[in-house]
């Protein structure tokens, strides 16, 4: 049977490679990456822009109510001593009903 | 950034970089334009004919060689020292080729049955004074399955040893010894049905 003798060909490839192919590609290249390589750095510096601010609100509201001091926070204790829920509704104040409504929301009552 | 002792200058003057270098100066975000630079300098040539003998026509290997190279950048933090550089760079290679054959050959088809239309445009696409043997080469080349294709061209083009393929095709070396011997088998034929 004809074999054929594979190894003794020659690696040429029958195309041809533009002249200056990879020297363009190169630079085609690296100036992709440098225009991600600003992209990234700007959003790295957004979000620590945006970090850095959070911090600075974080920091002014521990001075301006250190403890949670200053906020009306309803008083859910005698809330829960009252003889009947109709008797804790009249006595509500329009934001204590608010606050009552989105809880019993949430909580699906 | 200090390069090895092993970085030497060769005896046609251009710098030679080991690979161990390349792949710290990608790592180092101050020196990716650098590492990419060697890249293409030392790999740039290999990769691109691997990829054109994957897709054939030089367009489709632009793009895939553009689209290797960004890769490269992306995701240059998962490269592990365990590999050599060049067996990671032909997987990446190797993948963006698939996946423009994948992309060609749609939802019903699979890359293997792009075959017929990737040998009619070998021809095509040869230079307009080559070889006979070397154009049905590349046609029977073609009408290999995909995983034969790669094994042999690996092989074959690139001198790369089993250890290494497995490294980039990530079959056992078994697969890839009987992958060789069919895609082999089947060139033969080809070319002696079709010679003159």
């Amino acid at each position: 049977m004809k074999d054929f003798d594979l190894e003794g060909l020659s690696r040429e490839m029958p195309y041809r490679m533009p002249e200056h192919f990879l020297d363009d590609m190169t630079e085609r290249v690296v100036s992709q990456i440098a225009k991600q390589q600003h992209k990234q750095h700007r959003e790295r510096r957004i979000v620590a822009l945006f970090a850095s601010a959070a911090s600075v609100a974080a920091v002014a509201l521990l001075f301006l109510h250190p403890f949670g001091g200053g906020f009306d926070i309803p008083d859910y204790e005698s809330i829960s001593q009252c003889a009947s829920v109709d008797e804790v509704l009249q006595n509500m104040t329009a934001e204590e009903l608010g606050v009552y409504s989105m809880m019993s929301n949430y909580y699906g009552n | 950034m200090k390069r090895d002792q092993s970085d030497i200058v060769n005896n046609q003057g251009s710098l030679s970089v080991s690979d161990e270098s390349i792949a710290r100066l990608l790592c180092d975000d101050n020196h990716v334009e650098e590492a990419v630079r060697l890249i293409m300098k030392k790999y740039g040539e290999p990769l691109y004919w691997h990829i054109r003998r994957m897709v054939v026509a030089h367009d489709d290997a632009e793009d895939c060689l553009q689209e290797t190279m960004i890769n490269v950048y992306k995701y240059r933090s998962t490269y592990s020292n365990e590999y050599p550089l060049s067996s990671w760079l032909y997987k990446i290679a190797t993948n963006e080729s698939l996946k423009l054959l994948k992309n060609r050959s749609g939802f019903t088809l699979s890359v293997d049955d792009l075959g017929v239309s990737l040998k009619d445009s070998v021809r095509e696409e040869a230079a307009p004074d080559a070889d006979e043997t070397l154009i049905l080469l590349q046609e029977a080349i073609a009408l290999l399955p995909a995983k034969q294709k790669m094994v042999f061209n690996l092989r074959y083009y690139d001198d790369k040893s089993y250890e290494e393929i497995h490294q980039i095709v990530g079959d056992s070396v078994n697969t890839l010894k009987t992958n060789y011997h069919y895609a082999v088998q089947k060139i033969k034929d080809y070319i002696l049905e079709h010679q003159l």
